[in-house]
């Protein structure tokens, strides 16, 4: 066997062995009451901002403090607590994906990715301003 | 009956449209006539093929410009009945970031890559000799894609590419609408949308062209290694695809870096690099590309690893279009930062990538045996065989970002094949923290390709003599390990949050990037004798070195400083739960806050004329141990204020640049107007020029009445009279001196009206009331003061941090750069002489 094929063969398993432990890596889309039933391990959960509710952010009383309601897809709605600012343009997401953790009735997040409406929908809007 | 508009300009578009079809029809007989070119057997046919060819390619390239001309005419004309020029412009911008909206949308990026490649196939047309007419059909079959881009023709039901010359009113989702039966709508439309504020920079106007130049140069060394195959010439497109490939990693490289340099100084990602998608996806082909040019001298020089680099250059165009297909067909939706959403092209994007994959890798399956490969085993002490090995390392890292980055791919095809139904599957999500994810596995890769980078070229090609590379490396390895137990102890690396194995593995890295620099130093001096002419491969992996040094340096001593420490003692946010601490900092109006070794203080903000954005003057200030001020400078991060809608805030960092550091802030959240009750009064005040009223923080001066006033909130106009108060505004708080000028004035002879003028800065609000009268001639006014409490409502909120030795990271960049550059030199100085020499031996059996 030539030394070629061996250290292809090696380059093979360790990528075999490092995807592997990648897949470890990865987590999967929750929902609040999946997150809650394993409390303590970080998830991700896309859910939508309840509008009908207030949402709180006041930096002079705790700059690094964000929080929100939010409805997961069974129709879950759960406070969520963010510590950090209030991201931008967050009332226009369509939806959020939070990753974080259960922490009694809240939702503790770290990390807050918005999926903003695409820019045909935003045309269609700012002509009917327009008018 | 077709209803007339009013005002439309249709020519421009039509034009455009017109070349864009032509370009496609031009691509595509240019294909052709280059693909019988090179099938022909009798050199006349040949002949008359390749002056079709190039007739039409020239036609096609002549096209594309005049498609770029058009849509930046349209651009530059404000012509708003186009769609393209409504949704990514507005009459304000300045003009140089209207070349930020040409490329900001799908159509003009597209453009712009078939821009650079009708130039690169000029260029080609020149110079490749011999191998132009099978390099050009594949580059003609390359435009001929892109063009089906652009036209936004249907054919049978299917729409192909998209149109950017498409009117507004023609647009489904505007055909509609009431407002584009009239025959005046253009009345009514008379600005654009705008673009994005953080697309209004400078690094939009220049990073893109550089990257799609990057990407459309990737097609040369893809062409190159095809026509090697088509043609079976399976060795001899090695020597003029070389400087090509080198040409193409440097600017695909730079492009990728620009990328960084603008994430790092303009948007407020809080880095240069974060492992999003669309980073990794431009990253992944630059990886490929070097491999290919590393197995490529490998070959060049032992006559091993050709067939691996044939898969290299292939793979990494094949690559390119995937990072297309990733980043516009909107399935990265849920995993990346840049909001991209479907644009009804998936399919296409699809094809388009198949159509290079499948006959690329099929033509190499059906020659494979014919590929010449050496039977003959290579040595282990041989430069080729440990150039093959890096190769393969670089590929496992290519393929580990691939698999993570597609993710998204990988649901799409488990939901669709129904294997995730079948074996009770839920969505996959990317890791919960990504950078760590791939920062553990590529920083054992970023060690082992730096000792390779400093190790193998003290190898020779084929078999090493015994002790040599040892004699050779045993002082740099050795001054190396010197050079990293400084580093380590000097500047304290101890970046524990991942646990010791990762602290093991950034001192290791640390080794190996001080390494690749110190060993490639040494072979400048010590094997090449200071040779800078055939030094660029050298020269480059010095700043590969240098990029992993200043990668390494800057991430594991990243600080921010701005942490808030309020709340710290609950253990809400404990360091161990890894959630981000505090690190946002509230900074009320002249209030010095402590950060890090600074006091920062905000001082206010401030607009400047002709740019839209508000900048906010933050203060930093060092003391040393018996309070003197050691150091003082301002920043001044910025933000957009979008006054239309919700309050959004889209901030600019502002750095303070040091040598060795940089301390980098951004404002993440400022004051809603709307959210406050303003509950304080206007209180009246009569006074004269001369005399003062005092507030909570400080008192203004009536400094003089001025008639027929012009301010930034009155303009005068016919018919109205006019008077001023022009007030100068003292702050006890600190040094700064405002001024306000609050306008009254009759319109008609019979309407007062009044324009008030406000100091932000310090919640306040003046208003020219009225003027009194009074008996001695005396001019007496009666200004209305609202002081609403002051640095209470004024703060910003802002995150800093401080990036040590980040210079490091842009000076290996720049060092790389050159020595890509001084390869191509000296590739090209190469190839002119053996092509000289050759010419001068065909030529001399004629003299005998």
């Amino acid at each position: 066997m030539k030394k070629t094929n061996i250290i292809l063969l090696v380059v093979v398993a360790i990528s075999i062995a490092v995807i592997v432990t990648m897949v470890g890596d990865f987590s999967t889309y929750e929902t609040f009451a999946t997150a809650s039933s394993s409390a303590g391990k970080d998830y991700k959960v896309i859910s939508v901002v309840d509008t009908t509710r207030a949402m709180e952010y006041n930096a002079l009383k705790d700059a690094n403090l964000f929080s929100f309601y939010a409805k997961d897809k069974s129709g879950q709605i759960r406070k969520v607590v963010f510590s950090g600012t209030k991201p931008t343009d967050f009332e226009k997401a369509e939806s959020v994906v939070l990753t974080g953790k259960i922490v009694g009735n809240e939702f503790h997040c770290r990390e807050i990715q918005m999926k903003c409406p695409s820019k045909y929908k935003k045309d269609q809007v700012a002509i009917g301003k327009t008018i | 009956m077709e209803t007339t508009f009013i005002g439309e300009h249709l020519i421009p578009g039509q034009i455009g449209h017109f070349f864009a079809v032509l370009s496609l029809v031009a691509s595509l007989v240019a294909m052709t006539a280059y693909y019988n070119a090179t099938r022909a057997t009798e050199t006349a046919t040949q002949l008359s093929w390749q002056r079709m060819a190039r007739w039409s390619f020239v036609i096609q390239a002549l096209s594309v410009f005049a498609v770029f001309s058009a849509l930046f005419y349209i651009l530059y004309h404000h012509l708003f009945e186009y769609k393209y020029v409504w949704r990514n412009s507005s009459r304000n911008m300045l003009t140089a970031y209207l070349f930020s909206s040409f490329w900001s949308d799908q159509e003009g990026s597209f453009l712009l890559w078939s821009f650079w490649q009708s130039i690169l196939g000029l260029v080609l047309m020149r110079t490749a000799k011999t191998w132009e007419r099978p390099v050009m059909t594949v580059m003609s079959f390359a435009q001929f894609c892109l063009a089906t881009m652009l036209i936004g023709i249907y054919f049978f039901g299917y729409k192909v590419g998209s149109n950017p010359f498409a009117l507004l009113r023609q647009t489904e989702e505007n055909q509609a609408a009431p407002i584009f039966q009239l025959k005046n709508y253009l009345d009514f439309v008379k600005d654009g949308n705008g673009l994005n504020p953080l697309l209004q920079n400078y690094w939009m106007v220049i990073h893109p062209p550089v990257l799609f130049l990057g990407f459309a140069s990737t097609i040369v060394p893809f062409a190159f290694a095809f026509a090697g195959l088509w043609t079976r010439r399976f060795s001899e497109w090695i020597k003029p695809v070389l400087p090509w490939a080198l040409f193409s990693a440097m600017v695909l490289g730079t492009g990728i870096m620009m990328g960084a340099a603008w994430a790092y100084e303009s948007l407020s990602f809080g880095g240069y690099w974060a492992w999003d998608p669309v980073e990794n996806a431009s990253l992944v082909p630059w990886i490929t590309l070097v491999a290919g040019i590393h197995t490529l001298l490998a070959y060049k020089s032992s006559g091993q690893s050709l067939k691996i680099t044939f898969f290299f250059f292939f793979i990494t165009f094949v690559l390119i279009l995937y990072s297309t297909f990733l980043t516009r067909s909107g399935i990265l939706g849920d995993t990346s930062v840049h909001a991209f959403t479907d644009l009804g092209m998936t399919q296409q994007l699809l094809w388009f990538m198949l159509a290079f994959l499948v006959p690329a890798f099929g033509l190499m399956i059906y020659h494979r045996k014919a590929i010449p490969t050496v039977h003959k085993e290579e040595s282990t002490y041989s430069r080729e065989f440990w150039m093959f090995v890096a190769s393969l390392v670089l590929l496992m890292a290519a393929i580990q970002i691939t698999f993570t980055t597609s993710i998204p791919v990988w649901n799409k095809i488990l939901n669709g094949t129904g294997l995730m139904k079948l074996f009770h599957m839920k969505d996959i999500a990317p890791p919960i923290e990504p950078v760590f994810h791939y920062n553990k596995i590529q920083i054992w890769i970023a060690i082992v390709i730096g000792c390779f980078t400093a190790v193998i070229q003290y190898l020779k090609y084929k078999e090493t003599p015994k002790g040599y590379a040892w004699r050779k490396i045993w002082l740099p390895t050795a001054l190396s390990v010197v050079f990293t137990v400084l580093i380590a102890t000097l500047e304290h690396i101890n970046y524990s949050v991942y646990g010791t194995g990762f602290l093991i593995a950034i001192y290791t890295m640390l080794y190996a990037s001080v390494y690749a620099v110190v060993a490639n130093i040494n072979y400048i001096i010590g094997i090449l004798k200071g040779n800078f002419k055939a030094a660029g491969a050298s020269v480059a992996h010095i700043g590969f070195g240098l990029i992993l040094l200043g990668i390494l340096l800057s991430s594991a001593k990243k600080e921010v400083i701005s942490i808030d420490n309020m709340k710290i003692l609950d253990g809400y946010f404990a360091k161990e739960s890894k959630e981000n601490s505090r690190e946002n900092l509230m900074l009320p109006l002249n209030m010095p806050m402590q950060m890090g070794n600074y006091h920062a203080t905000y001082v206010g903000d401030s607009i400047v004329e002709g740019d839209f954005k508000t900048y906010y003057r933050v203060r930093y200030e060092k003391t040393d141990e018996q309070g003197n001020v050691t150091e003082r400078f301002t920043l001044y991060p910025d933000a957009f204020i979008n006054r239309k809608g919700a309050a959004s805030l889209v901030a600019n960092p502002s750095s303070k640049h040091y040598l060795t550091k940089d301390i980098f802030t951004y404002l993440t959240s400022l004051p809603d107007p709307d959210a406050y009750k303003d509950t304080a009064q206007y209180v009246a005040h009569d006074i004269k020029p001369g005399d003062s009223i005092f507030f909570s923080q400080g008192y203004m001066v009536l400094r003089a009445i001025q008639p027929h006033p012009e301010t930034k909130n009155y303009k005068p106009k016919d018919g109205e009279m006019a008077v001023s108060a022009k007030l100068d505004v003292y702050s006890s708080n600190n040094q700064e001196q405002y001024k306000l000028e609050p306008v009254y004035f009759i319109r008609d002879s019979a309407y007062q009206y009044n324009v008030d003028d406000t100091l932000s800065a310090m919640s306040l609000y003046v208003k020219f009331d009225k003027i009194m009268p009074t008996s001695n001639n005396e001019a007496k006014v009666q200004i209305q003061v609202k002081d609403s409490g002051g640095t209470q409502r004024n703060y910003i909120v802002m995150k800093a941090m401080i990036f040590p030795y980040i210079n490091v990271l842009w000076m290996g960049v720049l060092i790389m750069i050159t020595g890509f550059f001084m390869s191509i030199v000296q590739r090209v100085k190469q190839n002119r002489r053996v092509e000289k020499t050759t010419n001068t031996r065909k030529h001399k059996p004629v003299q005998v």
